[in-house]
């Protein structure tokens, strides 16, 4: 039993941070700030999944720790979206390259 | 044979699966098909959550998560449109995806932090909500605050950029 444990455990390891290695190559691929969002949620995902799997030594810890992240996560992505939908009426675009350049 | 040990088997396959929705979420071109992909992402993620023991969090996951969070990102994208062309930095994002993902395997499993992981005990939601009630009550009386802030955040960030 303790040796599925650890294949498990392996296992889902290695899948987040394949899945968090695929969301930093979308955010450093692309400059759709949508495209961006997409990739960053990715990253959380994937980060979720590890983050509760080296958890699993207190399962009540990791249990209130995942209903917390997962609440604030969705608070988050509603401002995101507005802030771009805020951007993309006043200048037209949803690049982030444009974005630096008004900065600039 | 027991269903206990084949609970690797059930895992690496969701985790192929996962894999693959994610290459899909920064690979599709059409911004809305790849937002329907992130929501197949997250399910898939509320599956292997469910599978190694945490039910009430992939609960959480599927009803806030996929049912709110990433329906809103698919119904604005599909409500204001994919515009413009969108320019890739496809090197720059291999080396920064590999290195992370590298980096984190090395922490991982030459820290031997895989072995920390043990099927947790059962957490009945009777008892979830009790220990949050008594023990974080103050950080869920915070978390309604900062939502029903973030709402109305929403709201006046979106009606600013209106064209009159």
């Amino acid at each position: 039993m303790m040796a599925l444990d650890t294949l498990t455990g392996a296992v889902v390891m290695v899948v987040s941070s394949v899945i968090m290695g695929i969301g930093a190559y979308g955010v450093a691929s692309s400059r759709s700030l949508f495209r961006q969002v997409l990739s960053i949620e990715v990253i959380f995902n994937g980060l979720l999944l590890l983050v509760l799997s080296l958890l699993s030594f207190n399962a009540i810890a990791a249990t209130y720790f995942g209903i917390l992240i997962i609440s604030s996560v969705a608070a988050e992505i509603i401002v995101v979206v507005a802030i771009i939908v805020a951007y993309l009426r006043s200048t037209g675009s949803l690049s982030s390259d444009e974005l630096e350049e008004e900065r600039a | 044979m027991h269903m206990y040990t084949m609970l690797p088997f059930f895992t690496i396959a969701l985790g192929v699966a996962s894999i693959a929705a994610a290459y899909y979420v920064v690979k599709i071109k059409d911004l809305v098909y790849a937002s329907v992909m992130l929501d197949v992402l997250a399910s898939i993620i509320a599956s292997m959550l469910a599978l190694i023991g945490y039910g009430i969090v992939a609960a959480f996951q599927v009803l806030i998560y996929v049912g709110a969070a990433v329906m809103f990102i698919i119904i604005t994208i599909s409500m204001i449109g994919a515009r413009g062309r969108e320019t890739k930095e496809p090197f720059l994002g291999f080396i920064t995806g590999t290195f992370l993902s590298i980096a984190i395997i090395i922490i991982v499993m030459g820290g031997g932090l895989f072995k920390l992981y043990a099927r947790p005990g059962y957490v009945s939601p009777s008892q979830a909500a009790a220990g949050l009630l008594s023990h974080y009550f103050p950080v869920i009386v915070l978390i309604i605050i900062a939502q029903a802030a973030t709402i109305i955040e929403a709201i006046s960030i979106s009606k600013r950029g209106e064209k009159k």
